[in-house]
């Protein structure tokens, strides 16, 4: 649920799989408002909004073999702006929000223009990040308060056996 | 999976469902009436390279289970990526080894009986040709009476442009691929806004 690209890289340029993952993570609510009058308008569908299912896999320890977890449900979409030349936004969305879909996509071909890309970084990019740290931060707070502390005691007598290999 | 180029990307069907219905209607159609020219109506935005019709046809006929085999000059061009990204159908180098064949108009049509045959037990698992040809025309001069299952008596179709098809003459190779019942491959010889059916019951009885 969280990445590693939730934070903001400092210094670094704006790479396209890091917004997409973004914005594909963003609450309807933040993207709405930041797209504005892009929106509203009526896109030129590459492909338009579909649902359909993922198969997610994933490694135990994040080493282990891989296996598969189970499917997830993706809404995906590519279209093209009407006025804004030829770049095509993708996007691939969890859920069956196609309305979600179809606004990631939107930003995503908005953010390939260099020239729009500090002013959407700036009023979209970083509420977004702001909502998914803060989001984390709730989560891990809750898991904070059931945490428990194990320790050890250790045994005074010794064993026969552990002393018997050292010596 | 490479990384296909979406800025020259043309849209599919507007409706994927209805669009793609209405053009497999129009393939039935031509296939149950060998020889009969077929308009091929549809709203994609197809690729510059090949003839809108073909190119509206596999992208009705396709889907991911699918494999494709493209002439060399469309193998290049925006049609590989076109199809790939709506269909998402496998793209395959050998045309021994796929379902569907699009040979482009000028390029070389590889021998009929090189194309998958299918089995006597399985004769669907042939090769489906879909072959650009300059144009099409019902009777006229030089035209192919066809005699089959779907024709009355017989049916006249000239067509122009056929590609080349190695050695031996189209007439010979495709009385062969008849012959070979029930295995052989069927054809669609597509010109720019419409289709012919050839199935392998067809059988072209005279060239001029």
């Amino acid at each position: 649920m969280f990445h590693a690209f939730d934070t903001e890289p400092p210094g670094r340029p704006l790479d396209r799989a890091q917004w997409m993952a973004t914005l594909a993570r963003a609450p309807l609510e933040l993207l709405e408002p930041a797209l504005g009058a892009h929106a509203q308008g009526t896109p030129q569908w590459l492909r338009a909004p579909e649902t359909g299912l993922v198969m997610v896999q994933g490694r135990a320890g994040g080493s282990g073999e891989r296996f598969n977890l189970g499917e997830v449900t993706v809404t995906r979409c590519a279209l093209r702006l009407s006025e804004a030349g030829s770049a095509v936004g993708v996007a691939y969305v969890m859920g069956r929000s196609h309305r979600h879909a179809q606004l990631a996509a939107v930003a995503d071909a908005l953010l390939q223009d260099p020239e729009r890309q500090p002013a959407l970084d700036a009023q979209l990019l970083a509420p977004v990040r702001r909502h998914l740290q803060q989001l984390r931060a709730r989560r891990q707070a809750s898991a904070q308060s059931s945490k428990v502390e194990f320790f050890t005691v250790a045994r005074e007598a010794g064993d026969a056996e552990g002393e018997d290999d050292s010596e | 999976m490479s990384a296909l180029d979406l800025s020259t990307l043309g849209a599919g069907f507007s409706d994927a469902a209805l669009g793609s219905q209405s053009v497999f209607r129009t393939a039935q159609h031509a296939l149950s009436h060998p020889g009969r020219v077929v308009a091929l109506a549809h709203d994609a935005q197809t690729p510059s390279r090949g003839h809108p019709a073909s190119a509206a046809l596999l992208l009705a006929l396709l889907d991911p289970d699918c494999t494709l085999w493209l002439s060399p000059s469309l193998a290049g061009s925006d049609a590989a990526a076109w199809l790939r990204f709506h269909t998402g159908c496998v793209l395959v180098d050998k045309h021994e080894a796929a379902q569907f064949a699009w040979v482009a108009q000028g390029d070389e049509c590889p021998r009929l009986d090189s194309f998958a045959q299918g089995s006597d037990a399985y004769p669907d698992q042939s090769t489906t040709c879909v072959v650009d040809v300059a144009g099409l025309a019902e009777g006229g001069a030089g035209a192919w009476t066809l005699r089959g299952p779907g024709i009355r008596d017989s049916e006249s179709v000239a067509v122009e442009g056929l590609p080349r098809t190695g050695a031996t003459p189209f007439a010979a190779q495709w009385s062969a691929n008849h012959a070979a019942f029930p295995r052989g491959v069927d054809m669609f010889l597509a010109a720019p806004g419409q289709i012919v059916g050839l199935p392998r019951t067809t059988r072209i009885e005279q060239e001029a």
